[in-house]
């Protein structure tokens, strides 16, 4: 099966490349704007998928992609699923901080998430923003050397048993 | 009417054929006849409302189109202007008397939307309806749940508290049980708790099990009553009822919007209120209380003064023995006079039933409701919030409903949405223990800061800041009253000692460093960053003469090498000032400590970090070598040289130094060589911080008058 590898292809210079995939496309291309829109000192580029595995005749032309970003619409179950079955698609050397999960429409409490939307306008604009500070970690391009599994690390949510909160 | 109608169809032919000796009269008939149609026809609703009011038991519904064309008529008017008070009597009347079939009156109740009050009397003829009995349970069902939602646009209460009794015997019926809980919730008042009704609801409880809302009710009434409800109940109870008012949320809320300017607002809590009061339908003021003439009913032996009517701060002092607090307690936000009545009187059931209404607010308007972006709703919900921002910092403590909302509602902010009224609540959380700071608080916070923005990094420094401000200032306070067991708030039964408080503060403090030192890092030392760290530290510095407490931590080093080589002089100084005060609270801990004062013990550790710091600093700027062997700093010195740098061993002095060199180069330009008069210079560009730092550790004085120093250290 073929697995999608995070450092089997060279990078290009200054350039950084995050895909997104969402089963909706709902907030994709709203997102992709946002996202490339920004003033950047770098080149961004935005690749949009339903779900993995990516099709296999872009394989070569395809550049590295530095962050892979899912969104999950909590209102939907289709979405999650979908989701789910494409993280089998992943090498598991993309979870060790190049891989990120964005939500929207989350009301309710949940206790793994890492970052959540909501769809108003500056809504987006401001997940476009957390992006681009993930994307330029993990793409290598932070100036004082942060790695993007340090920075996952400092952001990770542990594992919680049920908290009585009174 | 036959005969004009018959006079209609005569005049509407050739006016030739027509008895002319007949025409005045018949022309009047017609006349009539117009005025009669027209007037038909301009007000269709009043025609359907009168026809409707005539129904009788019995009618025929199948198949009766007039009905059927007359509920359509009242069932648009209502969906878009809302219904008046008459209307609505007539209607829900007509729709509980079971006279027009048993789907017309679900169909009735579930248009009846309100366009500005719904009558008592309505309400209490419906609850006799019910006592009837003859509609079908989801009927009834339907019904107590319309009370519920339109009880805050209800005009008066009264009639519905005597007939307290009628509702509470519903209690038994099991599907209506929950709805009728929460109704009596919003109805009890002490006179109402009577021990056979707390031994019917202790019965259906071993019936049904404990369920939320029975819990709820009986919470009430233990609050009111404490020896008649003697079972241990949860200190906070979490929302317990229902959500009852899905069916006739929106429609209910669009009415309102159109009629925004003619809604009823009542005015009489607006003494201090910083802003309008909004008119959204929870947070209206009591609408149309019945205006008493005077405040006292001569007749009866009840004097009541109720809270809406009061006008003065003087009003409130004469009368806070007998004032009666209004049923809609969310009026009672935002209201200056109220807010000091709630805090003197301190009634564990007022504070009950404004925390459960805040949460219940919070949970299900803004918590589960879609954001569907309009500006309009995060206006409102923008003032909502700085509504209890208001009450909160007025009360100066924070409620217990926020507290969870925050926490529910942090795990998926995104940081964005309505940022400073979140972070300022954020301040305003009390004290927990550190068990549950990291998974409440600190988790979803890392989060967020190491995502966003510098300046959202700069806004979460400055909120955690605030709240260690509050959380000192109230130990500082409670302390003074004695004992080692404080009491967390008013409000809550936890209590904390003093070791517990300050392992929070300490975790407190150092998730800050954590966050400050990697932040710094990430962003490349932004100045503004800097700085907000720095006024942190300067909290820090001071806990123990500001507000003894005997704890002394010291800033981490990726706080202070960024703080000690920076850029920007005004963050050297802060550092100098920062410096300064450690020495002093660390001075006056080890006097006590020596002369056994106090019974508390500052680690070999800090003075050992304190020290170091220190040498690092005056190293550098006094000696004019920073790089010392052994130090955190120690570089290379093959690689200092390749650096070609002149000279470097001074780079970080008081003069060379890269915020102070421009001040150098200055002062040279100016005058010319002599130290002393550098000094001078300098320390008058107002690098106060600075100069008490310089002075205190090198013992060399500038010449400037010194502040505090020359008072004898207490």
């Amino acid at each position: 099966m073929a697995l999608l590898t995070p450092y089997s292809k060279v990078p290009e210079l200054n350039t950084a490349t995050v895909l997104l995939v969402e089963n909706e496309e709902e907030l994709q291309s709203k997102l992709a704007n946002a996202l490339v829109r920004n003033e950047n000192d770098f080149n961004v580029n935005v690749r949009l998928a339903r779900k993995l595995p990516l099709p296999v005749e872009n394989k070569e032309t395809r550049p590295r992609i530095d962050l892979i970003v899912f969104i999950v619409n909590l209102l939907s179950e289709r979405s999650l699923q979908s989701v789910e079955s494409s993280l089998a698609h992943l090498h598991s050397d993309c979870f060790l901080g190049k891989v990120c999960f964005l939500v929207t429409d989350g009301r309710c409490v949940l206790r793994h998430v890492t970052l959540s939307v909501s769809q108003t306008a500056d809504g987006v604009n401001a997940a476009a923003v957390r992006l681009l500070n993930i994307l330029k970690v993990s793409a290598g391009m932070s100036p004082i050397a942060t790695t993007a599994l340090y920075l996952s690390s400092l952001t990770r949510c542990s594992v919680t048993s049920e908290l009585e909160e009174d | 009417m036959a005969d004009l109608s018959n006079l209609a169809g005569l005049g509407s032919e050739p006016s030739g054929e027509i008895d002319s000796s007949a025409s005045s009269a018949n022309n009047r008939s017609l006349r009539l006849a117009e005025k009669e149609r027209r007037k038909g026809e301009a007000d269709p609703f009043g025609l359907a409302v009168k026809y409707l009011s005539q129904v009788e038991a019995g009618t025929v519904v199948r198949g009766n189109d007039e009905l059927e064309r007359n509920m359509v008529v009242v069932e648009t008017v209502a969906l878009s202007k809302g219904l008046p008070p008459e209307v609505i009597t007539v209607l829900l009347d007509l729709a509980l008397s079971l006279n027009a079939g048993t789907t017309n009156c679900t169909r009735v109740l579930k248009f009846l939307i309100p366009a500005t009050v719904v009558p008592q009397e309505a309400i209490v003829k419906g609850a006799s309806w019910l006592c009837v009995g003859k509609m079908p349970m989801n009927a009834q069902v339907l019904f107590v749940r319309w009370v519920l939602t339109v009880f805050d646009l209800i005009d008066c209460k009264d009639n519905l508290r005597s007939i307290y009794g009628f509702i509470f015997s519903f209690v038994t019926e099991e599907n209506l049980c929950p709805f009728i809980c929460h109704l009596l919730y919003l109805l009890t008042m002490r006179e109402h708790v009577h021990p056979y009704r707390v031994r019917k609801l202790l019965d259906i409880q071993a019936k049904m099990g404990r369920q939320p809302f029975l819990t709820q009710l009986l919470a009430l009434y233990k609050v009111y009553h404490p020896d008649l409800v003697t079972l241990s109940l949860p200190s906070r109870v979490r929302t317990g009822f229902k959500n009852h008012n899905s069916t006739w949320k929106v429609a209910l809320s669009a009415v309102q919007r159109k009629n925004k300017g003619a809604v009823l607002v009542d005015q009489s809590l607006s003494l201090d209120v910083k802003e309008k009061p909004s008119t959204r339908k929870r947070k209206l003021h009591h609408l149309a209380i019945p205006p008493l003439s005077s405040a006292f009913d001569s007749n009866s032996n009840k004097k009541v003064f109720r809270l809406q009517e009061l006008r003065s701060f003087k009003e409130l002092l004469e009368n806070i023995h007998n004032i009666e607090l209004p049923a809609q307690m969310g009026s009672l936000l935002g209201s200056a006079l109220a807010l000091h009545y709630l805090d003197c009187v301190q009634d564990e059931s007022a504070s009950l039933r404004l925390n459960f209404w805040l949460g219940h607010s919070l949970q299900e308007e803004f918590l589960l409701c879609p954001v569907d972006g309009s500006s309009d709703n995060t206006s409102e919900t923008c003032r909502f919030l700085s509504t209890i921002l208001f009450s909160q910092q007025f009360l100066q403590e924070g409620f217990s409903s926020t507290e969870s909302f925050l926490y529910k509602f942090l795990s998926v902010w995104d940081g964005c949405l309505l940022r400073p009224q979140i972070l300022d609540l954020l301040s305003d959380i009390p004290l927990m223990p550190s068990f549950y700071m990291h998974k409440l608080l600190f988790e979803p916070l890392k989060q967020l800061y190491f995502t966003s923005t510098v300046f959202f990094k700069c806004s979460v420094i400055e909120c955690l800041n605030s709240m260690l401000v509050k959380w000192l200032t109230w130990h500082s306070v409670s302390a003074l009253e004695g004992g080692l067991d404080i009491s967390l708030n008013s409000n809550s039964t936890m209590t904390m000692t003093l070791s517990g408080f300050m392992d929070s503060v300490m975790e407190l403090v150092r998730f800050v460093g954590l966050l400050a030192s990697e932040g710094l890092r990430l962003e490349n030392c932004h100045v503004l960053l800097l700085n907000q760290t720095l006024a942190f530290y300067e909290t820090v510095c001071d806990m123990f003469l500001k507000y003894s407490l005997p704890l002394i931590i010291m800033p981490p080093a990726g706080v202070f090498y960024p703080a000690l080589f920076a850029t920007d002089s005004v963050s050297v100084d802060r550092l100098g000032y920062i410096m300064y005060r450690y020495r002093k609270n660390l001075t006056l801990a080890k006097k006590q400590e020596q002369q056994r004062e106090q019974t508390f013990h500052i680690s070999r550790n800090t003075y050992k970090e304190f020290n170091r710091n220190l040498q690092a600093m005056v190293n550098s700027m006094w000696n004019s070598w920073w790089s010392i062997p052994g130090s955190d700093i120690e570089i290379d010195k093959d690689l200092i040289a390749l650096s070609k740098v002149a000279e470097p061993w001074c780079r970080f002095d008081l003069i060379h130094h890269p915020a102070l060199f421009s001040y150098a180069i200055e002062f040279h330009q100016r005058i010319g060589k002599y130290w002393n008069w550098y000094m001078e210079f300098l320390f008058n560009q107002g690098f106060d911080g600075l100069n008490n730092f310089i002075r205190t550790n090198t013992g060399h004085s500038s010449g400037l008058s010194s502040q505090d120093d020359r008072q004898p250290t207490t």
